[in-house]
C-alpha cells in the first residue's frame, strides 16, 4: 500500500512536471513515438531519428525505417557474425514425395521461443520445401541434395526474397546473431517410395509441417493396405538416434543394447520387445534413407550417400 | 536415540563452559549453533529469519546483464561489502554441476547495508529453469535490464514468460545505457516497459524502474548515471524486495527424521518443525504411506526441555497420545489437524538429465514407473507425460503428472528424484496437488490416467 501510494505521488508528480517544463508539442512528439515504435518494432532510436529526419510524418517515417532495415540488418548481421549461435530449431515440411529438414539457429533460447523466429523458421522451411519440388536431377530411388549455409541463404523465400535477407531484417529486429545452418531437401523418384518426417517435440495434431529441437527425414518402402509406420520409424530415428541404416550381413549387433547405433539392431522404441528389423520384416518394410537433425550438433561429415552438389548445376523450373 | 540425545545435549552444555578451541567443536558449530538458537527460541511473530536474497538478472544480450553485475560488485567493493568480479569472470564463468545437472551460470555475492544478496546469470531459459528445478538457488526476484537506445526487444516477452515459469514475484527494471539518449525516450522506455510487466501480470506501475549506466559505473563514474544509479539500484532491491519471513502463521508441519518409544510414557517422534507453531494438547495428524492417524501432542521437547509452543525451525521431540511405534515410518509427516490432505496424484516440472549427465539414453513415455527419492523417504512412481507430448528426450524439461503408490504428502515446491537402478536420471519438483486416482491391486502400470483435474 505503502509502495502504491509512493508509485502514484512519483506518477503524478511526473506529470506535474512535464506540464510545467516541456512545451505541450513534446508530449504529441512522444505518443507519436510510441505509436510509430508499436507499429514498426524497430529500436527506439532509429524511431526516433526517422521522425526527426521527416518532420513527425509519421507515414514517412515508416516508410524510411522499412527501407532502411535490410541495410540496417546486414550491418547488424555482419557485426554479430562472428558469435556463437546454437540455440534455435529444426523444422521439416513434407508431403508424399517431398520432404525438407532445416536448421536455424541464433544465440540465446529466448529468441527461438520467439514468434518472429518461427515465422523465419517456416519461411526458410518453406523455401527448402519448394527447392525440393523444383530439383529435378533424377537419379535412384531418391534424389537427395544437401545445403550448407550459404546455399540456403540463396534460395527464394515467398515474395521473391532471398533467405538471407530476409534473416538480415531479423538480425536487425532481435539483436541477435542468427545462421541458417543446414537445410537437406529430397525427392522420391519412385511412386513407391513415401517420404515422411519426425520432430520433437511433436505437434499435437500431426501436420505436414512442424518444428522442434531434433527432426528427421525419412524416405521407406511399404506396401498400401497395411498401417503406416513410416511416423513411428521417423520417431524411433529421433529418439535412439542410430548412426547408421546397418546392414545384416556386414554389421553386428552391439553387446549392450543401449549403446546400438545400427537402426536394424535397435529396439524399437514404440515396443521394446521387438527391434526394428523385426518390425520392418512384420510390416514388408523397406527403409531406404534417413537423416537427422539434432538442433546445435556440430555439423557432422556428410552422410554417407548424399552428393554435395554446387547450386548452380542444379536445374530449376525458375 | 534417547542416549544420543543425552549426549548431545550434554555436548551443548559442555561447549557453553568452554571455549570452542578444539578441531571437533569446529566441525560442528552449525550443529552447536542450532542447539543454541534452540534454547533461546522463544515466540516472537514476524522473526526475519535470514538477511539474504536471491536475485538474477534477466535480458537481451547485448543489453550489458553482465556489466550491470560487474558494476554492482564494483561499487560496492569501494564501499568494502563486495568483492570485485570482472566482466571476464562472470562471462567465463564455468559450467557448474549441482545435483548432477550442468548448468551454466554465474554466481556472485554481494552485500547491501541491510541484505547479503545471491546473484545468479544464466544465459538461456533452459538454464534458468535447471536451476530452479535443481533447486541450485531459486530466485526471490529478477533484475531486468533493458538498454534504453534499443527499448524493449521482440525476445522480452519471453524473458518476463521466463519469470513468470520461475515463479519470481518481484521485478525490477535497470534501463541501462541511459547516458546515451535523452528523457523523452528513457519515459518512453519506461511506458513500455510497464505496459509489458502488466501484460504479464506484474503490478507494472508500481514496479520500481532505475535508469543508469552500468559501464560508467564500472569505470568508476560518480555522475548521476554512473555509480550513484547503481546505489540506488540496491537500495531499491532493499526496500522494494521483501524479507523472507518464517512462516509462523500456517498450521504447523513437520516431517518426521526419527521415532523411538519412551519406556511407560509412549512414542516420541523428532522433526524440524517446516512452518507454523506447535503448541501441547494440539489436535494433529500423522500423515504418510496410505495412512493418516489421528493423534494429540501430548508433550514437546527442545533438547530435554519440555515446553508448551515450538516455532517453525526449531528441532524437536513430540509425545504423540495413543500412538504405537510401529506405525510410525520414517518420512511420514505430522501436521496441524485436518490442515493437509494426502494424494498419490500430483503435477510437477521435471528435468530429465542428458546421457553425458549420467541421465538415460532413450526418450521417456507415458507409463515411465520408477522408485522416487524425496526428503527421507522413497516410493514406487509412475510418470505420465502432458497428453499433447509424445515422449520426452533426455535433457528436456517439462510438466508430468506424477502417480504413487501410496499416498503422500507432498507440498508444492518440494524436490524430489528418480533413480533407475541406482542412477538418477530425473530431477523435478512438485507444482500442484491433484486429487487421488486409484491404483489397482498396487499395480502402477494399470492406472487409467485423467488428465482432466
Amino acid at each position: 500500500m505503502k509502495l502504491r501510494a509512493k508509485a502514484y505521488t512519483k506518477m503524478i508528480f511526473q506529470l506535474v512536471r512535464r506540464l510545467h517544463t516541456s512545451p505541450v508539442c513534446r508530449a504529441a512528439e512522444s505518443s507519436l513515438l510510441a505509436k510509430l515504435r508499436k507499429k514498426t518494432g524497430y529500436t527506439i532510436a532509429n524511431c526516433k531519428k526517422a521522425l526527426e529526419m521527416h518532420n513527425n510524418d509519421s507515414d514517412k517515417a515508416e516508410a524510411w525505417l522499412n527501407e532502411q532495415a535490410q541495410a540496417m540488418g546486414w550491418a547488424k548481421a555482419t557485426k554479430l557474425a562472428g558469435r556463437t549461435a546454437l540455440q534455435g530449431l529444426v523444422a521439416v515440411k513434407f508431403d508424399k514425395g517431398h520432404g525438407a529438414l532445416v536448421e536455424l539457429n541464433c544465440e540465446t533460447d529466448f529468441v527461438a521461443k520467439n514468434d518472429k523466429f518461427h515465422k523465419m523458421m517456416e519461411d526458410a522451411t518453406l523455401a527448402a520445401f519448394k527447392f525440393a519440388h523444383t530439383h529435378l536431377q533424377a537419379k535412384g530411388p531418391i534424389t537427395k541434395m544437401e545445403l550448407d549455409s550459404e546455399q540456403l541463404g540463396n534460395l527464394q523465400a515467398e515474395g521473391g526474397k532471398k533467405l538471407s535477407e530476409t534473416l538480415a531484417l531479423f538480425i536487425g529486429t532481435v539483436g541477435e546473431n542468427a545462421v541458417l545452418r543446414r537445410a537437406e531437401c529430397w525427392k522420391a523418384n519412385q511412386n513407391e517410395v513415401k517420404i515422411t518426417a519426425y520432430t520433437h517435440p511433436a505437434p499435437a495434431t500431426p501436420g505436414d509441417y512442424s518444428a522442434g529441437k531434433y527432426g528427421a527425414l525419412l524416405a521407406y518402402k511399404q506396401p498400401n493396405d497395411l498401417q503406416d509406420f513410416g511416423r513411428q520409424l521417423c520417431q524411433h530415428i529421433v529418439g535412439c538416434a542410430p548412426v547408421k541404416i546397418g546392414d545384416k550381413e556386414k554389421d553386428k549387433p552391439a553387446k549392450n543394447s543401449d549403446d546400438e547405433t545400427c537402426l536394424i539392431f535397435q529396439e524399437y522404441l514404440l515396443d521394446p520387445s521387438y527391434t526394428v528389423e523385426e518390425v520392418m520384416e512384420q510390416n514388408k518394410l523397406e527403409i531406404i534413407d534417413y537423416v537427422r537433425f539434432s538442433c546445435g550438433e556440430a555439423v557432422e561429415s556428410n552422410m554417407p550417400g548424399v552428393e554435395k552438389q554446387p547450386l548452380d548445376t542444379v536445374q530449376t523450373l525458375q | 536415540m534417547t542416549g544420543r540425545l543425552i549426549i548431545r545435549s550434554l555436548y551443548t552444555n559442555f561447549t557453553q563452559h568452554f571455549a570452542l578451541n578444539n578441531n571437533t567443536v569446529c566441525k560442528n558449530r552449525i550443529l552447536v549453533s542450532v542447539f543454541n538458537v534452540n534454547f533461546s527460541t522463544k515466540p516472537k511473530s514476524g522473526f526475519v529469519e535470514k538477511k539474504h536474497c536471491n536475485v538474477g538478472t534477466i535480458g537481451h544480450v547485448d543489453h550489458g546483464k553482465t556489466t550491470l553485475t560487474a558494476a554492482i560488485t564494483k561499487v560496492l567493493a569501494n564501499d568494502g561489502l563486495a568483492q570485485y568480479v570482472s566482466y571476464d569472470e562472470i562471462d567465463k564463468a564455468p559450467e557448474e554441476k549441482a545435483r548432477g545437472i550442468t548448468i551454466n551460470a554465474a554466481h556472485v555475492g554481494y552485500s547491501s547495508k541491510l541484505r547479503t544478496y545471491a546473484h545468479t546469470d544464466c544465459p538461456g531459459h533452459a538454464d534458468y529453469i535447471r536451476n530452479m528445478i535443481s533447486g541450485a538457488s531459486q530466485m526471490d526476484a529478477a533484475v531486468l535490464v533493458v538498454a534504453a537506445n534499443d527499448g524493449p526487444m521482440p525476445q522480452t516477452r519471453e524473458h518476463l514468460l521466463l519469470a513468470k515459469q520461475v515463479g519470481i514475484q518481484h521485478i525490477l527494471v535497470f534501463i541501462n545505457k541511459a547516458d546515451l539518449v535523452d528523457d523523452e525516450l528513457k519515459e518512453l522506455v519506461e511506458i513500455e516497459m510497464r505496459e509489458l510487466l502488466t501484460d504479464f501480470g506484474y503490478d507494472g506501475n508500481t514496479v520500481p524502474i532505475i535508469c543508469g549506466s552500468a559501464l560508467k559505473a564500472l569505470n568508476g563514474d560518480e555522475s548521476e548515471y554512473g555509480a550513484p544509479s547503481i546505489r540506488k539500484l540496491l537500495d531499491t532491491m532493499d526496500s522494494y524486495i521483501p524479507p523472507i519471513v518464517r512462516d509462523l502463521t500456517s498450521p504447523f508441519l513437520m516431517p518426521i527424521d526419527n521415532a523411538f518409544t519412551v519406556p511407560g510414557r509412549g512414542t516420541v517422534v523428532v522433526g524440524t518443525i517446516k512452518r507454523g507453531i506447535m503448541k501441547k494438547n494440539d489436535d494433529a495428524d500423522l500423515l504418510g504411506f496410505g495412512y493418516n492417524i489421528k493423534t494429540t501432542l501430548s508433550d514437546i521437547q527442545i533438547f530435554k526441555k519440555s515446553v508448551s509452543e515450538a516455532l517453525a525451525g526449531d528441532n524437536v521431540g513430540v509425545l504423540l497420545r495413543g500412538m504405537k511405534i510401529k506405525s510410525v515410518e520414517t518420512g511420514m509427516l505430522l501436521s496441524a489437524a485436518k490442515s493437509l490432505q494426502m494424494s498419490n496424484h500430483y503435477k510437477a516440472k521435471i528435468y530429465f538429465l542428458t546421457r553425458s549427465e549420467g541421465g538415460r539414453k532413450k526418450p521417456i513415455f507415458s507409463k515411465y514407473s520408477q522408485q522416487m527419492y524425496s526428503g527421507t523417504w522413497n516410493i514406487a512412481c509412475r510418470i505420465d507425460l502432458d497428453p499433447s507430448q509424445h515422449m520426452m528426450m533426455p535433457g528436456d524439461h517439462g510438466e508430468v503428472y506424477l502417480t504413487l503408490l501410496e499416498d503422500m504428502v507432498m507440498t508444492s515446491g518440494q524436490p524430489f528424484t528418480i533413480r533407475e537402478n541406482n542412477v538418477t536420471v530425473a530431477t523435478g519438483i512438485v507444482t500442484d496437488t491433484l486429487k487421488s486416482i486409484d491404483v489397482p491391486k498396487g499395480k502402477l502400470g494399470k492406472v487409467v490416467m485423467n488428465y482432466e483435474v
